[in-house]
């Protein structure tokens, strides 16, 4: 037994060795991606945020965490957080339960239900770029498309992408607009999911539409509902070309949003140390949310 | 066995480097391949394309490749990016403030030594008002490529149907004047067309203000970043400003030159850089006039700048000689008929092509008349935010509507503050 127990062990052992490098073989690939484009980008924005440092210059001045502490004396950055949530709040609900609405429409057997999903799909496949171009001609009040809408009614026309007080509703409007599609699809196929017995069960119990929807329906969704509202908010969270092209933050910051800001700081301003030291905090911002996001989750969703 | 192989193909890379290295220590190259950077759309990026077309037919032993990197903005954070990584190119093309955070940090060549082989004179050539802004610390960093002044740009059958003169106005007081004429109100009290639009947006505010505090005699800030803005002529212009746009009602913040080729406004500003653009696009006839004067007629110049990034001693020269190309009076000449752009060398004015295309279309002339009012643009736009500080301002007051003094005050302080801390 002594005798053969020695070679077995050698055996394995080898086999181990050969499975070890079996697994770098197949993991190696993905994990260097990972550490040359996400890994030692974080690490390095984390250094960098230490510092003071206009991204031409050889020197960089070691700040500690003054960039930091700056945030808590920056006006504009209370001003931009607080259009950032406004923003993603407001997306997100309004997105969401419009799509919802919609997918329950679309998921009855209506003539052209095809036609009208492609159409309400297609602006997720649009450039967001060419979508804010649009829309900055629609908002315009002398000769843009919105015109032709609010001045039958009698409204006033306001030039929203110049007003302080409607320049974010703008881009807030626009958000929605080109995410509605994505959601849509994602709520039709779970509302495809859901066996038509139960309700089949339902309707004999004289149960009333209400009741179906909100005591079936929704709680079988719930885990779609929750997927949209995590990754719709953190989307939003990272919105930048819609604004960027709009309004350009403006008219004074009130369409001024977080990633854009950043932007600013590190590409026109020449501030990295700044623009990373925010940059960390959205990342540490955006793993908090999803940390909480996803314990209520558990009282919430029936998966 | 294995292990062999290892150490051959190590040995190999090895000898390529030192081969590499070595030949960078040898004599000039029979060929050189140079990449310039280049920016802008339209017109004004195909004619640089025929530049560039145009020097490699001239030349065998340099072939300069051209790439096309976006917007300045994009340029400038190219550029950011291509210097963290080490790999920039020979030559690019900067809006002309972004030239001295460069220039500060010898990220670009400091080009006198180039300029002192050519021997005296050299410079002679060169529009003095033009040339000014590519100097950090009293030496010359770059050359000037594309170079622009602010332009009222004036809808004539606007003007003709309002009863005024074909001519764009002389002075802001009769700007004042005409935007009023100009100015159109349905029987709903809706403005159907304004006189003027004022021009927001992040590289562009400020830049019409300067003409209108330099028409007034004044400034924004000088070499040693003293702030002027508190005194009577900034505020003189800030206050017309405001006035047309909240107690006149006849101007309008704006930020697409559609705003004129729509009618809803009357008059524009813009670059000369966008005449080609605007004369072609728009369905009425349009007059590119200078800025209003005041006390006295000055603009200040913008557009671009070509800096020399290149690191290597040959491809250097190339990249010089090719720079020597782009701004001879020749090059600068087509540049001019073909994008409205000034030429930065004076004896442009005398290649028979342009002399030729100026008679024909006497209104592009406009460009080479303002040559004799341009001055450098305020200290305060090569501070990293300077721009902005200064877009924040006219936000302010033709947005916010805020008191014009106060609103200066603010700007100096921020100005003041953005210079101390980084750029001191």
């Amino acid at each position: 037994m002594a005798v053969a127990a020695t070679p077995l062990h050698k055996q394995m052992s080898k086999r181990a060795r050969r499975d070890m490098w079996t697994f770098f073989a197949f993991t190696g690939p993905t994990f260097i991606l990972l550490a040359v484009f996400i890994f030692w980008p974080i690490f390095y924005s984390f250094y960098l945020s230490l510092f003071k440092w206009n991204m031409v210059s050889p020197r960089k001045t070691f700040l500690g965490l003054q960039n930091y502490k700056d945030m808590f004396s920056d006006d504009v950055f209370r001003l931009v957080v607080k259009n950032t949530l406004i923003m993603a709040f407001f997306t997100v609900v309004v997105k969401m339960a419009i799509s919802l609405y919609l997918a329950t429409q679309l998921n009855k057997k209506i003539r052209g239900s095809n036609f009208y999903r492609a159409i309400i799909f297609s602006p997720t496949f649009t450039a967001n770029v060419a979508i804010a171009m649009v829309w900055a001609w629609i908002f315009e009040p002398t000769y843009g498309l919105m015109r032709s809408f609010l001045r039958p009614l009698g409204l006033p026309m306001i030039d929203w992408l110049k007003s302080t007080s409607h320049s974010l509703p703008a881009v807030i409007i626009v958000l929605i607009w080109s995410g509605i599609g994505y959601d849509m699809v994602l709520f039709l196929a779970a509302l495809k999911n859901v066996p038509l017995e139960i309700y089949e069960a339902a309707i004999v119990d004289g149960a009333s539409p209400f009741h179906v929807f909100w005591k079936i329906t929704f709680p079988l969704i719930s885990p779609t509902t929750f997927f949209l509202t995590i990754t719709g908010f953190i989307n939003v969270l990272k919105a930048f070309d819609i604004a960027r092209i709009m309004t350009e933050g403006g008219p004074l910051n009130s369409s001024n949003v977080y990633v854009h800001y950043l932007y600013q700081n590190a590409f026109q301003w020449f501030r990295a140390g700044y623009a990373s030291a925010l940059a960390l905090v959205l990342f540490l911002f955006i793993m908090i949310i999803t940390l909480i996001q996803n314990r209520l989750s558990k009282s919430w969703v029936h998966y | 066995m294995k292990k062999g192989i290892f150490i051959l193909v190590v040995m190999l890379i090895a000898t390529t480097f030192l081969f590499a290295a070595a030949k960078a220590e040898e004599q000039k190259p029979d060929r050189i391949e140079i990449l310039y950077w280049r920016g802008l759309t339209g017109v004004a990026g195909e004619a640089q394309e025929e530049i560039v077309r145009r020097f490699n037919e001239s030349r065998d032993d340099i072939h300069v490749v051209v790439e096309f990197q976006g917007a300045y903005a994009e340029i400038l954070q190219k550029m950011q990016a291509a210097l963290a990584a080490g790999d920039v190119p020979d030559l690019v093309l900067l809006d002309s403030p972004h030239l001295q955070i460069f220039a500060k940090d010898e990220a670009v060549q400091n080009l006198d030594r180039f300029v002192k082989a050519e021997g005296k004179g050299f410079l002679d050539d060169y529009v003095p008002g033009l040339l000014a802004d590519s100097y950090y610390d009293g030496s010359l960093y770059a050359l000037p490529a594309l170079r622009s002044t602010p332009l009222l740009y004036v809808n004539a059958d606007a003007f003709v149907e309002a009863g005024l003169p074909k001519r764009a106005p002389k002075t802001w007081e009769e700007f004042r004047e005409f935007a009023k004429k100009l100015t159109k109100v349905n029987d709903r009290g809706e403005t159907t067309q304004y006189g003027v639009g004022f021009t927001l947006g992040a590289t562009t505010a400020h830049w019409y203000f300067q003409g209108a505090v330099y028409a007034y005699d004044g400034r924004v800030s000088d070499e040693k970043f003293n702030m002027y803005l508190h005194e009577e002529p900034a505020v003189k212009a800030a206050t017309l400003w405001q006035d047309m746009v909240f107690k006149d009602k006849t101007g309008v913040p704006s930020t697409t030159h559609d705003d004129l080729f729509t009618g809803k406004v009357a008059m524009v500003f813009g670059s000369t850089g966008s005449m080609g653009n605007v004369m072609r696009r728009a369905s009425f006839e349009v007059i590119p006039a200078f800025i209003p004067g005041q006390v006295r007629n000055g603009v200040p110049v913008g557009g671009s700048v070509i800096a020399m990034p290149s690191t290597d001693k040959w491809r250097q020269w190339a990249a010089w000689e090719f720079l020597k190309f782009f701004t001879s009076p020749e090059s600068q000449a087509y540049l001019a008929e073909m994008t409205g752009y000034m030429p930065s060398r004076i004896s442009s004015a005398q290649v028979p092509s342009l002399v030729e295309y100026y008679n024909k279309n006497p209104h592009w002339q406009v460009a080479i008349d303002q040559l004799k009012y341009v001055q450098p643009q305020a200290s305060v736009i090569s501070l990293p935010k300077g721009t902005e500080i200064l877009r924040q301002m006219v936000e302010k007051l033709l947005i916010g509507n805020q008191d014009v003094r106060k609103v200066m005050a603010e700007t100096e302080a921020d100005l003041i503050k953005e210079y101390n801390e980084n750029f001191k």
